[in-house]
């Protein structure tokens, strides 16, 4: 595997409530890697996902993004900050797409560059058009997100994501909420992501996706990592029996 | 991508037929309703024309016998009221805005001091008669010393009184921007203020503004209770003084109704149109 990991779960714990939901799980993800997450719902995977970049506060354990060290249990200014720094790193993109609906295409996309890193307009477009364009959306760049159909919502999101210059991408279910005929310009995009060597962290019911795209497969079940594999040996040779009935249950599927 | 459209050929189809039929109804509808009330409006003006109908010598329809005279003679000092009343409304419309949204916020605050100042504000207003909160301004604070010109407790009270009852058309449309919405501002690295500025307050004022002219135009009608004060020499109150003085309040009055009424079906129509505008937006 290359270099040293770029993203670092270590010992996480997650409680809802009283519901415990990830069961210090550690994990890492070295530079360019694609890592996709799959599991049952309930297992945890989103739960993780947004634990990354603290949309879900950790109840215990810590996460590294990039060199940045965040504890779980750390308070006050300085956690903030470190908080801050994690988002700066990593980008996300939501099963719901989560566009604002009071912006154009282009604004959505230049939002997090102008108003987060105070990026000079002028620049924040150029770069915006660049990803808006390498995601087969520029031609929309003036239109409001309700004219877009939820792939194109989808791809604006990706580019909106990107535009902020993450060295991460997390990817929550991106496909789920699409129409069947839709997923495919996505898993496109993500693909073109991908292979232009950005590090990525997908959770997804795709195992198509996972196996073509993915360098490794994560499996989680009941809050915990029961398996981690490369595709090719998950889908040839699954270890735990929850993950067999998981890729079954694909193949029955896809018929 | 592409669409197909055929421009030009009016396709004569059944469901086409049928939307015609329908927009014909509703038009023919619209119609009937503008004529009907028309011819209220004109039993209306009977009413007060002073008619005197008789066959032979009985009377067998009277109708209200009003001063026109009058009405000629001092219509220009109460419409000289319609500045005043337009100048409280607005302050006061702008006054409530600013508690409204420091209500709402408060009411989502998770400081318990912000959130309990911010129902116990809400609670007290909406647990009193505005009247009352009007004299408490003006005739009740001069006993502690706080002399207030009838104008400012006018805008206080009217203020604060819309105030609370928007905040509940805020929270409203607060609480309608999703959690998404948070979560993906959160994602890209901004501020909770930022978030709040950027993302979820123009989203909420969209949905909040129908409502908000709907409260202004109440306003304009509940600023005539600052006239109680006797100070603020807006339309009720120059209706009031002139109709009693020379004992005509039935003429001063109609005149007050037509300019409040007038003053009303401007505004809704402007609050039509705004409503039709934002409906087009982007959601």
């Amino acid at each position: 595997m290359p270099s040293s990991p770029i993203v670092k779960i270590s010992n996480l714990d997650k409680y809802f409530g009283r519901l415990h939901v990830l069961k210090n799980v550690s994990l890492e993800v070295p530079e360019r890697q694609v890592v996709c997450l799959i599991g049952r719902s309930g297992s945890g995977k989103s739960t993780l996902l947004r634990c990354i970049n603290f949309l879900e506060e950790p109840s215990r354990g810590s996460i590294e993004v990039d060199g940045v060290h965040v504890d779980a249990e750390g308070k006050g200014k300085q956690q903030r900050q470190l908080i801050h720094d994690v988002r700066l790193k990593t980008g996300m993109v939501f099963q719901e797409f989560n566009l604002f609906p009071h912006m154009s295409v282009l604004d959505n996309v230049i939002e997090g560059p102008v108003t987060v890193k105070g990026m000079d307009r002028r620049q924040a477009i150029e770069l915006a058009e660049q990803n808006l364009d390498s995601v087969g959306m520029f031609f929309k760049k003036d239109e409001y997100p309700m004219r877009l159909s939820g792939g194109q919502k989808q791809r604006v999101a990706i580019a909106r994501a990107l535009t902020m210059e993450p060295r991460v991408m997390l990817f929550d279910e991106p496909t789920s909420a699409l129409d069947p005929e839709l997923i495919g310009e996505v898993l496109n995009v993500m693909k073109k992501v991908a292979l232009e060597g950005m590090t990525m962290i997908v959770v997804t019911h795709e195992m198509g996706f996972a196996r073509e795209v993915a360098d490794r497969v994560v499996v989680m079940a009941d809050g915990e990592l029961i398996e981690d594999a490369t595709p090719e040996n998950l889908f040839k040779d699954p270890k735990d029996a929850r993950t067999k009935a998981l890729i079954d249950r694909y193949r029955s599927g896809e018929g | 991508m592409a669409s197909i459209t055929n421009e030009g050929q009016a396709p004569t189809s059944q469901a086409e037929l049928l939307y015609q039929a329908q927009l014909r109804k509703e038009r023919v509808f619209r119609t009937h309703v503008g004529v009907s009330w028309g011819v209220l409006f004109l039993i209306l003006i009977f009413l007060f024309s002073g008619q005197d109908i008789k066959i032979g010598d009985f009377t067998i329809v009277q109708t209200i016998n009003i001063d026109t005279e009058f009405m000629l003679k001092n219509i220009t000092f109460i419409a000289g009221g319609l500045g005043q009343t337009l100048l409280i409304s607005v302050l006061s419309i702008l006054f409530a805005i600013m508690m409204a949204l420091l209500a709402a916020l408060g009411r989502l605050s998770k400081f318990p001091p912000i959130y309990a100042l911010s129902t116990f504000y809400v609670s007290l207003i909406r647990g009193t008669p505005l009247y009352l909160q009007i004299f408490f301004f003006f005739l009740a604070l001069p006993q502690l010393g706080i002399v207030l010109s009838g104008i400012v407790s006018g805008v206080l009270a009217l203020g604060l009184n819309y105030g609370a009852y928007m905040s509940e058309t805020f929270r409203a449309g607060l609480s309608s921007v999703g959690k998404g919405q948070r979560e993906a501002a959160m994602a890209l690295g901004m501020t909770p203020g930022q978030t709040m500025r950027r993302i979820v307050l123009p989203q909420a004022l969209r949905f909040a503004i129908p409502p908000m002219g709907n409260d202004f135009i109440s306003m304009t009608k509940d600023s005539a209770l600052v006239s109680a004060t006797g100070f603020v020499h807006e339309l009720m109150w120059r209706a009031t003084k002139v109709g009693r003085s020379q004992f005509n309040s039935l003429e001063a009055l109609i005149m007050a109704a037509v300019f409040y009424w007038t003053l009303t079906l401007i505004l809704t129509y402007f609050q039509g149109k705004l409503e039709a505008r934002l409906s087009k937006g982007d959601r």
